[in-house]
Formats: C-alpha cells, structure tokens, sequence
C-alpha cells in the first residue's frame, strides 16, 4: 500500500497506489471508508490525483463513485482515513471544511441552480459573498466564465428558462466563479437529453485542456478516453482497476472490469 | 349522453360554466349567438333542467329582492351614519382628525409607489383590470362617502387619490431596483403612517379604536408576527436539541391554546408576570401581544413546510460553492421556501386579520366591539339595529380580507417568474 511511487510512464499500474502525470498532490485519498447504515459505501479508497490531472471514475451504478467525489468536498461524510485537498487536511473543523469546499468546484447531475436567481446572480452568489468581491468585478467574471462556456447572452435569464444543456454550462461557470484548484463533475450529462449532452462534455473537454484538475464520474465512454489522464474503475464500494485509457479500454487486467466494459460496449 | 344530463342538473341555472364536463360544453355555453340561443343552450336544454332553472331563477330573484331592499329600502343606517368616526376611529379625539388624513396620505403615497414599481416591471398597467382588483375597496369607500355627512372627506379622498397618482408616477421612474424592495417600501409607509398618527404629542394607541384598531392590531400582528415565526421555523430545524426543544415546546403549546384563551389570559395574567411596581401595559398592547404569540407559531408551522419543500440538492450547491451555514440559510433556501407558502402565509394572515375581532370579548373597541357598543345608545337602545350595525362591518371586514386574498394572487404570479 506504499503509493508514493511516481508511475509516469503508466506502465504496470498497479491498482491502489496511483500517480499518473507528475507535479503537486492536489487530492489525497489514504483507507478512506464509508458507511451509509449498514451498507458499506466505499471500502478502503486509496487514490492520488496530482495537478493539471485529469481522473475519470466509472462503474456500475451502486458501486460508490459519488460517494467518493462527494466525501471530497464534504457533501458526505467519510468514516475513517484520510482526505487531503491541496495539503488541507479534512476535519470536522468547520473552517478546514470551508477552506476545501472554495478551493473544489462541483458539478451535480441535477444542475442544482439556484431557480430564484438569474443566471448571473447564480454565478456571482459564490464570489460576492464568499470571497467578498465588489458587484462590478464579480459580474465582470460571471460575464467572462458565461463567455466562456458560450452563453453570455442568457445572463439575465433564469434557471428554468434554459435548456438543460445551458442549465449545466451555467452550473459549471458558477463552480468556476470560485476559482477552484479542483473541478468534482457528478456524472453532468446523466440528466441531458441526448442532443444536449455534447455542448456540455464540449465544456468540460476544454476545461481539461486548460489544465484543470478534476475528477469526472460518468458513464459516457468515449468522452472518458478522450479526455481522461487516468480511469478509475470502481465496484461495490472499491476501486477495482486504475490505468491510463489506453491500457484500460483495450487490455483490461480484472474480471470485474472485463465483465462491466463487455456489458457497456 | 344520460350521464352528461345528469351531470348539468345541478348547476345549469347558476353556474351554466361549471368546469365539471371539459371542452364541449363549455363551448357551447361561451360561443352561442343570439341571447336567445344562448338562454336555450344554458337555461333550457331539457324540460327538467328548464324546470329546475325557473325554480333557481325564482328563488335568486327574491334573495336579491329582499336584499335590495334591505340595502335601500328597510334598513335603517342612521346609526352608521352618526357613528361613523367611531366605526373608523373608536375614541380617537377629533381635534387630531388631521393626523389621520396625514396616515391616509402616507399610506396611498406608498401604495400608489409599490403599484407603480410593479407595474414597470410588468411592462404597463392595465387601468380597468386594477381599477377591477381594486373594486371591493372602492364600495366601501363609496358607502363610508355616502354615510359621510359633510364634503370634505370626499375632498380629501379625491386628494389621497391624487397622492396615490404621484406615487404611482415616482414608483414609475424609481430604479428598478427598488422592486426587490417592494416588502420594505411597504413596511416603511406603515411605520410613516403609525409615527404621524403617534409622534410629537399625537394619539398613542391606547386611544384607537374601531376599524383604525382592528388594522393596527391586523398589521401590527402581521409585521411582528413573521419575522417571529420564521426563526421559530428554523429553530424548529436546528441541530442545536436546546434550540429544538424550546422552539418545538413554544409551538406545540401555543398551537394546543384557543386564540380567545390566550387573549383573555393577556387581560387577566400578564401582571402576574411584570415585575412588581412595573406599570402594566395597556389593554391593546396586551391583546396584540396575544395575538402575535399566537400568530407566530403557526407561522412557524407554514414556514417549516416551505423549508421542507426545498429540494436537498439545493443546499448541497450551497455548501459546495463554500457559502456558511447562515448565508445558505437565508440566500438559497429562505427566499424559495417563503415563496413557496406565500398562499398558506397570506391564509393566515387573512385568519388574523378577522382574528383580531376576538378581543372585543376582553372588552377593546375593534371594529365589531363598535357594532355591538353603538346599539345601546340612549338614541338606538333597544331597536334591533345589530343587524344594520353587524353588516355593515362585515361589508369592510370581507372587503378587506378578499383584497387580501387576490393581491396574494398576483404576488403568487409574479414570483412565478423564476420558478423551476
């Protein structure tokens, strides 16, 4: 269980001690544990994801992939080991909590937005009262993000005036507005009718390009070889396999990951 | 086609659009030519319901009858008229009349500002559909001119109508901000209204009475009443158990307590309760404590149901992008769930406003305590008149409580906006 081992190459990736690119540790999982009563969510959960790297998580549904990113920024609750995200470690200090939840974005599968908010005020709510920006440079950088993920001309709009596709662009300008070191995507395209989903995973493929780091859990395949650095495959609350796409996709090591990509593709 | 016929018997001669049986015979009923046809579509389908639509038309025709009468004819509104300040102002010294048009000034100052911003947001008034909105108000105010034995009330109507017009021009050109601040344009006016009836050596409320009362007690409980409630609500929800404990015990105890208990206990008890030689206050601050005790914890009650028909995922976004505990409180999830029970808070609201009648019993003269105290005067003892007295308050008390009920309405639809 030594994972300090830096596997640049991504040869022989072993399955629970895992740095793929080089450079800072921005998220640290060490035996992390998680139990919703009775129902063991997530089992001894060691992962690293340094910066700039890009991890997607799949599995069957069930298998605690949201779990995981949510325990990340505190959403859940992890029961014992460790969660560090850019060298804070996660306590039940209300202000380390805090400190971790600006530094980490996070897309849900529902949007989330705030439906009595215009899109702008959705975007600026986090920078304004978080962060204690003045309106003007605050809505300078809503404009900016909105640019950004190509809707700048729905800023006056509201929520439920959006197609969904929009809604989950708009959801992830907001988780950007706060300037995140680490982006957390909860399988965003889940809820999007089919024709939507490509503007957004569009989106989230440029943010990667642009050296983000994040952790993305979905289930949409291709995007997930395109996009990924490292695929972590998760089951009944483990994780089963971790490897760089290529290897992953084409020579997978496990049964359990033969049997679940022999049933998705 | 049995079915259908015996579906319309019932409602054909009062209400011929009855939602029951959908788009048919509704067009039927909308979209006839001549009057003729459309008596014979809505009135006389069939014999038994041509029948039956003689015998309702009949029996209404003498209801309305009689009550024309009443109105116009038989009833003796004498007493109304020579009580009339007392109706409106209890024993409110006359010599302090002005202050009371001053209120008045203030009040259709602010109303004719929170008209105008919402209208600009709306994009144009219509005149008619406010003029209609507002028509329950206007009969009272015609009947209360008609009872009015000199001009000059209708002068000073005229002008509060006036400064209600020049509000509406300045709501009209106010920054269009201020409609998010339309709650506290409103409560300022009310405070603007009470500091002119009470500052610099004014009236204080003791004095107040009749339909002035009831709207001090109606407002004062509505204003200091919610804020109350919507902590005890969250309180109700807190993860501190001593919070939860109190809050839960204050609402379960006041909410197993009739109203009038409480009202009487606010006469009888709250001596007990001062600290000895402290002056005990007077009777209509007593009763409006009562009342905003009372008001509070179902308030408290609407309110935690609106906190719980926020969706979990909404303070899930909250705590992810780093807002505290107290700003997910009352940025994200108070705004949605306050929308989402305007009907039920105004309901109790309207509960309240007619509510306030109950302290009559410990002997405040509201408005209905006026009804009952005029009619033994030396001049109307013993004549019966409790019935002219008694509708006459009702016509303001329905009036005000169903203007209640539809600018809720309208507030429900403008809020609509954002919704998911």
């Amino acid at each position: 269980m030594t994972d300090s081992t830096d596997l640049t190459g991504g040869a022989g990736v072993n399955a629970d001690a895992t740095v793929a690119k080089g450079g800072r540790e921005m998220i640290l999982c060490e035996h992390v544990d998680k139990t919703f009563s009775e129902f063991l969510a997530l089992r001894d959960i060691n992962l690293r994801v340094s910066e700039k790297e890009v991890v997607v998580v799949i599995g069957p549904s069930g298998s605690g992939k949201s779990t995981l990113i949510r325990c990340i920024n505190r959403l859940e609750k992890h029961d014992r080991g460790r969660i560090v995200v850019d060298g804070v470690e996660m306590s039940d200090d209300v202000r380390n909590i805090q400190e971790i939840r600006k530094e980490t974005g996070m897309v849900f599968q529902s949007f989330n937005l705030f439906p009595h908010l215009t899109v702008r005020e959705n975007i600026t709510l986090g920078p304004r009262q978080v962060r204690r920006w003045n309106k003007k440079r605050a809505d300078d950088l809503a404009m900016e993000l909105l640019t950004r993920v190509k809707i700048p001309e729905q800023a006056d709009k509201y929520p439920s005036q959006l197609s969904g596709g929009q809604q989950q662009r708009t959801a992830i300008a907001r988780a950007l507005a706060m300037q995140p070191k680490v982006m957390l995507f909860d399988e965003p395209t889940s809820a999007l009718d089919p024709e939507m989903i490509k503007e957004v995973l569009d989106t989230i493929e440029e943010l990667a390009e642009s050296g983000m780091t994040m952790i993305c859990v979905t289930h949409e395949m291709s995007f997930a070889r395109a996009v990924a650095d490292r695929v972590v495959f998760m089951a009944q609350g483990e994780i089963v396999e971790v490897g760089p796409p290529e290897h992953f996709f084409t020579a997978p090591r496990e049964e359990r990951t033969k049997l679940f990509l022999s049933q998705i593709l | 086609m049995r079915a259908s016929d015996d579906l319309r018997l019932g409602t054909t001669s009062t209400a011929p659009q009855e939602p029951l049986p959908p788009p048919p015979e509704e067009q039927t009923a909308v979209r006839a030519g001549s009057p003729g046809e459309w008596l014979r579509v809505n009135l006389f389908p069939t014999p038994v319901n041509g029948l039956l639509s003689v015998v309702m038309g009949s029996v209404l025709a003498y209801v309305v009858y009689r009550f024309v009468r009443y109105v116009f004819v038989t009833g003796r509104w004498e007493i109304v008229r020579v009580n009339l300040r007392v109706f409106l102002l209890g024993r409110f010294p006359p010599d302090e009349l002005a202050r009371v048009w001053g209120a008045i000034f203030i009040a259709a100052l602010v109303a004719g500002m929170v008209a105008g911003v919402s209208s600009h947001r709306r994009g144009g008034g219509d005149l008619r559909a406010s003029v209609r909105r507002a028509a329950p108000l206007l009969l009272v105010l015609v009947v209360l001119l008609t009872f009015s034995r000199t001009w000059l009330p209708a002068l000073l109507t005229v002008a509060s109508f006036g400064v209600a017009g020049i509000g509406h021009l300045l709501g009209k050109v106010a920054p269009p901000k201020l409609s998010r601040r339309l709650p506290l344009l409103a409560l300022a006016g009310v405070l603007g209204a009470y500091v002119v009836l009470t500052a610099f050596g004014g009236v204080g409320w003791a004095l107040w009475g009749g339909l002035l009362l009831t709207l001090f007690l109606a407002l004062g409980g509505i204003v200091i009443s919610f804020p109350f409630g919507v902590l005890l609500a969250l309180g109700r929800r807190s993860s501190f158990p001593a919070i939860r404990v109190v809050c839960v015990a204050y609402i379960e105890l006041i909410r197993g307590v009739p109203l009038i208990t409480l009202i009487f206990m606010a006469f009888l008890m709250v001596g007990f309760f001062l600290p000895p030689r402290f002056p005990t206050p007077d009777l209509t601050t007593r009763v409006l404590i009562a009342l905003i005790l009372f008001t509070a914890a179902y308030v408290a009650e609407v309110v935690r149901g609106g906190l719980q028909s926020v969706p979990r995922g909404q303070i899930e976004a909250a705590q992810a992008i780093g807002l505290s505990p107290l700003k997910q409180t009352y940025k994200i999830v108070l705004p949605q769930a306050l929308r989402n029970v305007i009907p039920a808070l105004v309901g109790q609201f309207i509960s309240l406003f007619k509510d306030t009648s109950l302290v009559a019993f410990v002997g405040a003269l509201d408005l209905l305590n006026v009804a009952q105290v005029v009619t033994s005067q030396g001049a109307f003892l013993a004549q019966g008149l409790a019935a002219e007295t008694l509708s006459f308050v009702s016509l303001i008390y329905w009036a005000c409580c169903y203007s209640m009920s539809r600018a809720s309405q309208r507030l429900e639809k403008r809020l609509g906006v954002g919704e998911r």
